[in-house]
């Protein structure tokens, strides 16, 4: 039989990887250069290139899938480089994107900065016309009218417009109209309608969402117009899919429609990867923890899923603080952030502790290990002094490290606390470790869940590091790391299938639902839908349907999601409906509101076919196998408050099944396993690494 | 013995109070009934030692309660001296001296014990859904119309519900599901708390009254520093707002004297028999909060960082009130007191100011649309003031954090059509830098019968000067069919009526070029 080879792309900010995967057997082949910000496209020629390369003649033919994320629609917004952007709206909410919420995301910050609207006060067109909040037409669209906006609109030489009408969500036939105006006077325009891709109430959110989706239109049609000509240029004939935040992929043509949907596309494959690590080793609760240069993310991944949102913040002023952003309605990873990664710098604060980050050294000078004339003591440094990682052999010895700057800087901090420079090193280490603890308990118990249910699966250069201290905190009992860690989200792009997600926002009381309709409605997303699925490929008999009804007692300004599935869905279901959410808010919040009337929401729909569990690992093995050290070397345990020898390993000499016990390091090119306390370490059949705590150490 | 507890350590403990005490806000927020509660985060959960001095606040709670609950939880100590508390106490009260000024907010706290030992209280304050008595307005004469008062009572005791009190509170409220929820909302944050602090006990096994007395230490010391930071000598400031037959004068004099600072409130016009009376629990949070935003906006929230300043406002005026002074509508007065500060502190510190703006207003409707009744509360934030650098925020909530609500929100609530929701250009005072534009909001009422309206508006007459030259701004306004209104009293508001709310514009800093 043929052979079958799929490919995955991602584009992060300083690297594009790439995995070649042979669909048939798992084995995967790697590929990585530099990101090519004038051409983002050049980079995933060449990674493509380099790795067909590797699999020899022939292999383009035998591509049959290609699968992509990238950042393109973040830096976009972040970096205000999107098109000149038009927003048509009901007259008197032109300011509405100006005023927003009202609130100040930092109560005490006097200087306090506000995200800035993509779309500039000129560019923003009233046009008098109204539905009500019951979904009726108070006032028809003035066709006369309608001709003088599309000629201003004209006249602004826009390349991008979007649509925003108050109450579109129950009534999109006003944003259509002018839709179909705009097009026929301007055929070339890229227009985007609110209704299409946010339909939910709430008009600043669902405005920010659509302006965005126009800004960055333009571009992205450009884009990826360009890539699939490349790919041809290369004779790769595989189908091109486009990851989204969700977690899902979809087609190219639904992509260049509602490119908003890309925005977390990178991260969310990552997530994807650890749920698949998880599930390849027979785990279904899995937090996700990934750490790199300047920050740490973690998700929870409950029964096999990935945590979604349905509200996201993007180009925030101040990266970590919420409500400094745009807010963006699409579906989403629910990922936490923190400023907290291998640069980031430790410092004395007002209050005479140790602060780390979320300042970050850049990768210039950088760490003062880097030996680039940084003087800051980072998290790196930090590492470095504790033993984790080998000067010799940081990004694979390309980059040697100097233990001696790293000794002077955290003396230079350890000396304001009375504290010697391994002291400070591994404050620095505690520290860090137990702010990332401390923003993952949070995260986890938002959710109602226990975090001894969960297994950490680890990622990024900073993640293996620093993960089973951060889970011994956390009091989980398995780390998993997984292979290829520095192109874990290119695993998830292999590990995803297609999604589609659909909203009707229509608020009714449980009790006066009116089911018949609500089973129409759900219906007519279905159909949507489909069409969406067939272009991911994925076949109608294989679509799994989840409905999700957003729900809280009436009055309450949160909700709780219930989901079910799509064929629960025929009559009257109010009382499984109402068990599902009751059980649910006691989950969560361990108690429940005795006689308050139940509200719904808003109703959700996904489809996609089932994600398979994906065992992959090297196509070509790699390195001798042997469960013999490399090294040995001093290296700080917590437990003895002191250093002590540690063997060290190289992580992909150990053949499926060794056993080791920590102390331990396992070293490969791109990150470092430390375990810094006793546990099981076991090589699993796909060469993931296992790591079994024993809980009998202290803090 | 007290132990030394290593920096690095308490970095990492405190770290962990702080996130323990912002899950269990989180948890709260989530199931609140109260509008307040969630949209504007007015709710604080507290940790305090077993003496009731703060060690850890909710990081995201308004400024309002700085400090109120641990002053709450001393006063519980004094009602319930530790001996006889118990596991299992839940303890209540909504007495607007002992808590923050106001009925609406029910406070409730829990000893937490470990080993045998009270070791610490866990408290949360929020503001209710309902409480009885007639809808907020500025108007009201005498605590008794604003609603039910709660002494200081035990809710549970050793586990056992006193069933008498949740009667009593739920036969005087409008929503009993929704205050009770929020209130065993409040009990269930206690306890996440409790639960929370046990964890982290056993596995640092550390003393908590040394725990306690070595953040508060740090963050005064981190006060007193800032403090040094400003030149000695006396600043005074007067501000002026509406009033009511005549207007109302807050005057300050601030001492800086080293590492310490006295603010001194006499001369402050007297209490009124309107809803608009400041507690001292109240004034010394806003106060407190005013300062910590120009000084030190980085240090956690606990007693030590309020100790090196002494806050004095004679008894019986508008900041010092007796009982049964109403205070429902406190913020209106207690929202001047961060700019205060700030205009007395000027001549001290130009760079790091703002000129006044206005706090916000707010409009609460009820009635029957459809044969149902409905019932919403918003907020109208305005413009604020220029600071020496840049211009004035537009339309934006301080000191308070109030958001708007969302146009097809308001509409799927309550039976109003919106007309706009604009920026009111222009109304900002002129100056070296403009002070920032307040609101335009109106819209038509579209029910089919009359509604009740209480505005609880401010800056109407009075506009928020400018500072240093600069130049006021432009007062508030209320329009309904055309015709400009002051109201403080509630009024009906008739099917078809056009409603316009204009929202003061800041001052202006420096004189205009």
């Amino acid at each position: 039989m043929r052979r079958q080879l799929r490919i995955a792309v991602d584009i992060g900010g300083t690297f594009t990887d790439g995995i070649v995967e042979d669909a048939g057997t798992g084995g995967i082949w790697v590929g990585k250069c530099l990101t090519t910000p004038d051409d983002p496209g050049r980079g995933v020629s060449t990674v493509v290139a380099q790795m067909l390369a590797q699999i020899g003649e022939g292999a383009a033919a035998e591509v049959v899938e290609v699968v992509h994320a990238t950042t393109l629609v973040t830096n976009t917004i972040i970096e205000r480089r999107g098109a000149r952007t038009g927003l048509v709206l009901t007259t008197g909410t032109r300011d509405v994107c100006d005023i927003a919420r009202e609130l100040r995301y930092d109560l005490y910050d006097l200087d306090l900065e506000l995200p800035a609207p993509l779309v500039p006060h000129e560019q923003r067109f009233e046009l008098n016309e109204r539905v009500g909040a019951d979904g009726g037409v108070v006032q028809p669209i003035d066709t006369a009218e309608l001709d003088r906006v599309i000629a201003a609109i004209r006249s602004q030489k826009l390349d991008a417009v979007a649509i925003c009408f108050l109450h579109s969500y129950l009534r999109p036939e006003h944003e259509q109209q002018v839709a179909d105006a705009i097009r026929a006077v301007l055929p070339d325009m890229l227009v985007s309608v609110s209704a299409q891709i946010a339909a939910e109430p709430r008009e600043y959110e669902r405005m920010s969402t659509v302006a965005a989706n126009a800004y960055v239109q333009p571009l992205m049609v450009r884009y990826l117009e360009a890539l699939a000509g490349r790919l041809r240029d290369a004779n790769i004939g595989g189908v091109l899919r486009i990851m989204l935040s969700s977690g899902g992929f979809t087609s190219v043509e639904a992509a260049a429609q509602n490119p908003i949907q890309l925005l977390e596309s990178g991260p969310a494959a990552g997530v994807i990867s650890a749920t698949n690590t998880g599930a390849d080793a027979g785990l279904r609760n899995v937090l996700a923890f990934d750490m790199g240069g300047t920050t740490a993310k973690a998700c929870v991944v409950r029964d096999g899923e990935a945590l979604v949102k349905y509200g996201f913040e993007t180009a925030r002023v101040r990266r970590f603080k919420r409500g400094s952003g745009l807010p963006i309605l699409i579906p989403s990873i629910d990922l936490i952030e923190i400023g907290a990664g291998g640069g980031s710098i430790a410092s004395i604060n007002r209050v005479g502790t140790l602060a780390v980050g979320p300042e970050s050294s850049s990768s210039v000078p950088g760490p003062a290990c880097y030996g680039l004339g940084g003087e800051d003591a980072t998290v790196t440094d930090a590492d470095l002094m504790l033993g984790y990682l080998n000067p010799d052999r940081f990004l694979g010895g390309e980059m040697k490290l100097h233990k001696d700057h790293a000794e002077r800087a955290l003396a230079r901090l350890g000396d304001k606390l009375g504290k010697a420079a391994a002291e400070t090193a591994w404050g620095i280490c505690s520290v860090v470790n137990e702010a990332m603890a401390s923003a993952a308990r949070v995260h986890i118990a938002e959710h109602g869940h226990d975090p001894r249910s969960f297994s950490m699966v680890a990622t990024g250069g900073a993640g293996p590091v620093h993960a089973v201290d951060v889970a011994r905190r956390l009091r989980l009992a398995r780390v998993l790391c997984p292979i290829a860690v520095g192109a874990g989200s290119c695993l998830g792009l292999l590990a995803s299938t297609a999604r589609v997600d659909r909203t009707w926002a229509h608020r009714s009381l449980l009790a006066e639902t009116d089911w018949a309709e609500a089973a129409a409605a759900l219906g007519r997303l279905r159909e949507d839908g489909l069409a969406e699925l067939a272009g991911g490929g994925a076949a109608e008999s294989d679509v799994g349907w989840l409905v999700g009804v957003n729900m809280r007692y009436l009055g309450q300004g949160h909700d709780v999601e219930v989901s079910l599935p799509y064929a629960a869905f025929t009559g009257d279901v109010a009382s499984l409906v109402e068990r599902e959410f009751v059980a649910r808010y006691k989950h969560i919040y361990g108690l429940i509101v005795p006689d308050a009337p139940i509200e719904i929401v808003t109703w959700r729909l996904t489809g996609r076919p089932p994600r398979d569990r994906r065992s992959f690992t090297w196509a070509e093995a790699r390195g001798g196998a042997g469960s013999a050290p490399i090294a040995r070397r001093p290296i700080y345990l917590p437990f003895s408050g002191g250093f002590a020898e540690a063997p060290v390993y190289d992580r992909y000499a150990l053949a499926p099944g060794t056993q080791l016990a920590g102390p331990l390091i396992l070293e490969e090119r791109e990150s470092t396993i430390v375990v810094a306390q006793p546990a099981e370490v076991s090589i699993l059949p796909n060469l993931t690494v296992q790591i079994d705590l024993q809980s009998k150490s202290k803090q | 013995m007290s132990q030394k507890i290593d920096p690095f350590a308490l970095e990492i403990i405190w770290t962990r109070l702080i996130s323990i005490v912002d899950e269990a806000a989180t948890t709260f927020v989530r199931t609140a009934f109260s509008s307040l509660a969630r949209e504007a985060n007015d709710y604080a959960v507290v940790i305090t030692d077993a003496v009731g001095q703060a060690v850890a606040q909710s990081s995201v709670s308004i400024p309002s309660f700085t400090g109120t609950v641990p002053a709450t939880i001393r006063y519980f100590l004094k009602r319930f001296p530790a001996e006889t508390l118990q596991e299992g106490d839940v303890l209540i009260t909504n007495d607007p001296w002992m808590g923050t000024g106001h009925v609406h907010d029910i406070t409730i706290a829990t000893p937490v014990f470990w080993r045998g030992t009270l070791v610490a209280f866990a408290g949360i304050t929020s503001h209710m859904p309902d409480i009885g008595g007639r809808l907020r307005s500025s108007g009201i004469r005498e605590i008794y119309e604003e609603g039910l008062q709660i002494p200081m009572l035990k809710l549970v005791e050793a586990g056992r519900t006193n069933s008498v009190i949740v009667d009593f509170i739920a036969q005087n409220v409008r929503v009993p599901e929704a205050t009770m929820g929020d209130v065993w909302g409040e009990v269930a944050a206690c306890h996440k708390v409790s639960e929370r602090l046990h964890e982290l006990l056993d596995e640092t096994e550390v003393a908590f009254p040394d725990l306690s007395r070595e953040i508060r230490a740090r963050s005064e010391a981190a006060m007193r520093e800032a403090i040094r930071q400003l030149p000695s000598g006396e600043y005074r400031y007067d501000i002026e707002h509406d009033g009511f037959e005549d207007k109302i004068l807050i005057r300050a004099c601030i001492k800086v004297a080293e590492e310490s600072m006295h603010i001194d409130f006499t001369g402050t016009s007297p209490q009124l028999p309107r809803a608009v009376n400041v507690v001292p629990n109240y004034t010394s949070a806003y106060t407190i909060y005013g300062i910590k935003a120009m000084i030190c906006p980085d240090i956690p929230n606990n007693q030590g960082s309020s100790v090196p300043v002494s806050i004095f406002a004679p008894e019986g005026c508008i900041l010092n009130p007796r009982y049964p002074a109403p205070g429902g509508a406190r913020g209106m007065i207690g929202h001047l007191l961060p700019v205060a500060v700030m205009g007395a502190l000027s001549a001290a510190a130009p760079d790091r100011v703002w000129a006044p703006g206005s706090g916000n207003s707010a409009l609460t409707i009820a009635g029957q649309h459809h044969g149902r009744p409905y019932a919403g509360v918003y907020f109208w934030n305005a413009g604020q003031g220029a600071s020496q650098k840049r211009d004035g925020l537009s339309v934006i909530s301080f000191p308070s954090n109030l958001s708007n609500t969302a146009i097809e929100q308001m509409e799927a609530s309550v039976p109003i059509r919106v007309r706009h929701r604009e920026i009111r250009r222009g109304s900002g005072g002129a100056g070296a830098h403009r002070g920032g534009d307040g609101l335009k909001f109106a819209f038509r009422f579209i029910g089919d019968s009359p509604a009740v309206c209480s505005f609880i508006m401010t800056r109407m007459k009075i506009a928020p000067p400018g500072l240093q030259g600069g130049e006021a701004g432009l007062p508030g306004r209320v329009t309904i069919d055309g015709k400009t209104t002051n109201i403080v009293e509630h009024i009906v508001l008739q099917p078809g009526s056009e409603v316009v709310i204009e929202t003061a514009g800041g001052g202006g800093f420096g004189a205009p070029a």
